[in-house]
């Protein structure tokens, strides 16, 4: 495995370069810029699948390990790989960077800056992903959240700025619990490493695991969406420009409860033994809070930013059921709903770019108007209500069944949450795409060819993975049951 | 021997001749602001170069009153870069009258030169009197200043309470002489474990702090860092928050090492000082108007960043506060940079005014960007690093809680500093505003500015070593 190609610097590396070239070009050359990004997103995808393609299953644990020291004395190293539960979600980012990138085609303000922060972005995005330096980690988190500022502040709709800031806030708040967690856990440990996995492997001290439990699951929890931290996250939804939805709801969410999964979970087992009732508990007022809300709601953008809320409660339910099953579950539904949601915010987003509304009462009839547009929103709300062979089915009914077993009353309170969740949404599907037909937005264009692929990638991307479930839950299985091991 | 001597006093002896140099130029009747311009830039350049060359320089001199070392050259190196930085954006002097423009370009001069005395000075009369060397060049710095006579209320505030700190100090020295009868800080160091659980002892060492609290604007004496900083000219402000801080720190380094950690009270004292700076600064910050103001208030909170590596008495919480110092340097200047190009006639700059600077300027908004996310503490700028290597040393001591206190005071910080981000970048410049004109020197300052940012944030391990190899020397 030497001298492999070092993949994992690669992927984490083409869309840093890409911003580099992107801050060099001439503000007029908006072409070029559209093309840089294409062409670094699209090379991501390629080494991405390419890399899904050649994880050895069989041999299971990190792969493609890359270990360069980068400060020795303090113990920092430039130390990356993937296993079973990044990889997926590593797959996830390339598609939803992909199709972004293609989605805000035709954005005209202020292009060059744009693509410049939403590449620094998912640099962030990957680094927290492929990273097993708990420094590398912390530092690729924040470079990862503070883009967000200017992308929402400078593009978005609805109380921009005010949503911008609030999201900020809240997740560098988050980040101000994690921070002082790695410092606990760094020198708790005795190591004087920041490596994750030897810390894993010479496990900590249980009260120190206590404590750092807490710090982690509030810390990217808030990320995470976890209930009641969960308030930024509807209102920035709203707010972001189409692009920056989809790789918000669909990919940075994920880096909260991956957070909580890779640093929390893996280095504090005992402590998820401990605070797992909390943690169920809040997830599940996270599932069933996020439904009833999103009855309420008028505006589009708002209805699938709650039923996100409602979305990563299940995640993190899946989480707090400490099983092989549960956890496979949540890490699937992270990558399900993360390709759902972005097809969501991607039909959204060209609604909106027409019709100049998101308000439901406003519309009716759109499946006549834009049968493209409707067909992409369906296909979404039908996944995220978990009908069969779409792909969030199998890991809601994974996150479920596991989630009765070990806590009753809350299984059946979030399988309660998704029946109204199911209810909501097809209420807005019938309101907005059926019904009676809205003259005023009689004339509005649908999409046209080239805008429909990137939304048919996700769709197609969810069928695929809900015929064949076992694409993904073979390999996160893979992962998934040695770590369920550690919580006994 | 008198070579070697004379390479001990290299980046001392270079100021001594710039300010030699400039108090020529200044008697003329006439002068040309370029050609002392001209002067001002090469001779500091010029020192830049003798403080590197005798970065090797160890020693001691004047009955070892003077010593010299690598905790010392690093922060006299410091000092020289900080001085000919603020030189650099002093082409044009709009907020100062032309006939004092050479006497400006002298006092920065002696101020620096005080500043390189203290720093090596390790004798509490020598420590006074570089002190008030560098201070009373500042008392005449603050109010050369055009304008509406804001400058000699500034001038004043800073004159009453530097000359009141500088007594507190003065009797906190002869406290620490009656009880170890000796101002040689070799011997103090010595002696002063012993004594520190006397309260005598403990309490004149704190009040010997208080002068560089005073420099440092640490609470509470913080008080004339907000009106010096918007009264005094732009340059000024830039000199006196950069170069004076790293002084500072130089010097509560030196002293509070004496103790060698043994005085828990001591430590308790500076751990309150340091919470109470975060958060009144920060929290005080977040409804200034006014961009020196909030820098000013923001300068307050990171004293007490600062203070956290410091309190420790670690080798790596001494290493932290000096690379911190470094990183403070830098950013802050990136930030006074934008104040002083943006602020074209010299005059004060509200956040509102940098209103569509996205537009009028990208670079200097780029500039003004990178530095307030670095003094924020966003990776993966120095300022993140910085704060990273504070945080580590004080939970390396055990105080998680002063940690989580940091973090939260960074997440507060975030708030204004995205305000003036958000002044810059999301509003459009209101109607008859022109681009400005930014000079090609301007754009490659810049442009260092911004990758030595990014590029101490990402590689810090030299600085870092350089950090732990200066403060070996002083235990």
């Amino acid at each position: 495995m030497d001298n492999q190609f070092p993949y994992l610097s690669a992927v984490l590396l083409t869309p840093a370069l890409g911003m580099l070239v992107i801050l060099f070009l001439p503000h007029r050359s908006t072409r070029a810029v559209r093309w840089v990004s294409l062409a670094s997103a699209g090379l991501c995808l390629g080494l991405t699948l390419r890399l899904y393609q050649i994880y050895d299953q069989g041999a299971a644990g990190l792969q493609f390990v890359e270990r360069v020291p980068w400060v020795e004395s303090l113990g920092i190293f430039w130390h990356l790989g993937v296993d079973g539960i990044s990889l997926p979600l590593v797959l996830l980012t390339s598609i939803v960077f992909f199709t972004g990138v293609w989605t805000m085609w035709e954005l005209s303000h202020r292009v060059k800056e744009f693509f410049a922060l939403m590449l620094l972005m998912i640099v962030g995005v990957y680094g927290v992903f492929l990273s097993l330096d708990l420094f590398f980690l912390f530092v690729w988190y924040d470079v990862s959240l503070f883009p967000m500022y200017p992308l929402i502040a400078i593009w978005g709709s609805t109380r921009k700025e005010y949503g911008a800031l609030k999201l900020t806030l809240y997740l560098l708040a988050g980040s101000a619990l994690v921070l002082p967690g790695i410092l606990y856990v760094y020198f708790q440990s005795g190591l004087f490493t920041f490596d994750l996995v030897q810390i894993a492997q010479a496990g900590l001290a249980p009260d120190v695991q206590y404590l750092g439990f807490f710090l982690f699951l509030f810390g990217f929890g808030v990320l995470a969406g976890l209930w009641p931290f969960h308030t930024w996250s509807p209102v920035g939804h709203v707010a972001a420009p189409t692009a920056v939805s989809m790789i918000h709801a669909g990919v940075l969410m994920k880096l909260g409860a991956y957070g909580v999964l890779r640093v929390g979970m893996y280095l504090c087992p005992q402590g998820l033994v401990e605070w797992s009732p909390l943690f169920a508990l809040l997830a599940t007022a996270g599932i069933v809070y996020g439904a009833l809300v999103g009855l309420a709601q008028t505006d589009l953008k708002y209805v699938i930013g709650y039923s996100s809320v409602s979305h990563m409660g299940l995640v993190s339910l899946g989480l707090a059921t400490m099983t092989a099953g549960g956890i496979s579950g949540s890490v699937f539904q992270m990558f399900a709903h993360g390709i759902m949601t972005a097809l969501f915010f991607s039909s959204v987003g060209h609604v909106y770019d027409r019709t100049h509304t998101k308000l439901i009462p406003e519309m009716g009839g759109m499946a006549k108007v834009m049968p493209r547009a409707s067909f992409f929103f369906i296909l979404a709300a039908l996944a995220g209500i978990g009908v069969p062979c779409l792909a969030s089915f199998w890991a809601e009914l994974l996150v479920f069944i596991n989630g009765y077993r070990a806590y009753p009353v809350l299984g059946v309170a979030a399988v309660l949450g998704l029946v109204v969740s199911a209810l909501f949404m097809l209420r807005v599907v019938q309101k907005t795409f059926y019904g009676e037909r809205n003259e005023r937005h009689g004339q509005a264009p649908d999409m046209t060819l080239a805008m429909t692929l990137p939304r048919a990638m996700l769709a197609a991307t969810i069928l695929l993975f809900g015929l064949a479930p076992r694409l993904a839950l073979d390999l996160i299985n893979t992962a998934t049951t040695p770590l369920a091991g550690m919580f006994r | 021997m008198m070579a070697e001597q004379l390479y001990m006093f290299l980046p001392e002896s270079c100021y001594l001749l710039m300010a030699a140099a400039l108090f020529a130029l200044s008697l003329p009747r006439r002068q040309s602001h370029r050609r002392i311009y001209a002067w001002a830039l090469a001779l500091s350049l010029l020192g830049v170069a003798g403080a590197a060359a005798a970065l090797a320089a160890r020693g001691e001199m004047f009955f070892t009153a003077y010593r010299v070392d690598l905790f010392s050259q690093v922060f006299k190196l410091l000092l020289a870069v900080a001085t000919f930085l603020v030189i650099t954006i002093c082409g044009d002097l709009a907020g100062v009258e032309e006939r004092y423009h050479p006497e400006f370009f002298l006092f920065l001069t002696t101020c620096t030169l005080g500043m390189m005395l203290l720093i090596s000075a390790v004798e509490l009369m020598t420590i006074y009197l570089s002190l008030e060397l560098s201070s009373f060049s500042l008392y005449l710095l603050v109010p050369l200043r055009r304008g509406d006579n804001i400058d000699v209320e500034a001038g004043v505030k800073y004159l009453f309470i530097g000359v009141t700190a500088s007594c507190v100090m003065l009797f906190g020295m002869s406290y620490i002489f009656g009880a170890v009868h000796s101002t040689y800080l070799s011997e103090i160091m010595d002696k002063l474990p012993l004594w520190i659980h006397q309260p005598a002892a403990a309490v004149g060492l704190l009040l010997t702090l208080s002068g560089f609290f005073f420099k440092l604007a640490v609470f509470p004496f913080h008080f004339w860092a907000p009106d010096v900083y918007q009264g005094a000219a732009n340059q000024v402000t830039a000199y006196i928050a950069t170069a004076s801080k790293a002084a500072a720190v130089a010097l509560l380094i030196r002293l509070t090492s004496l103790t060698a950690g043994t005085s828990l009270y001591l430590i308790d004292v500076l751990m309150v000082l340091c919470v109470a700076s975060m958060f009144l600064g920060n929290l005080v910050a977040m409804v200034q108007s006014d961009l020196k103001r909030m820098l000013a208030y923001s300068s307050v909170a990171h004293a007490g960043y600062v203070m956290m590596g410091v309190l420790t008495m670690t080798r790596l919480g001494y290493a932290a506060s000096v690379f911190y110092a470094m990183a403070y340097l830098v950013m802050n200047f990136a930030a006074f940079m934008v104040v002083v190009k943006v602020a074209g006639e010299g005059q004060d700059l509200k956040i509102a005014d940098l209103a569509g600077l996205h537009r009028r300027a990208p670079l200097m908004a780029l500039t003004l960007m990178m530095a307030l996310f670095s003094l924020a503490g966003i990776p993966p700028t120095v300022g993140f690093t910085g704060k990273f290597m504070v945080f580590t040393a004080a939970m390396e001591d055990g105080r998680f809680w002063l940690v989580l206190v940091g973090m939260i005071n960074a997440t507060i910080s975030l708030y204004y500093y995205l305000m003036v981000i958000k002044a810059a970048y999301l509003a459009e410049p209101a109607d008859g505003q022109e681009p400005l004109a930014i000079s090609a020197s301007t754009r490659a300052l810049s442009y260092a500015l911004i990758a030595g940012m990014v590029y101490l944030g990402v590689f810090p391990q030299h600085f870092l070593g350089l950090a732990e190899n200066a403060v070996k020397n002083i235990f």
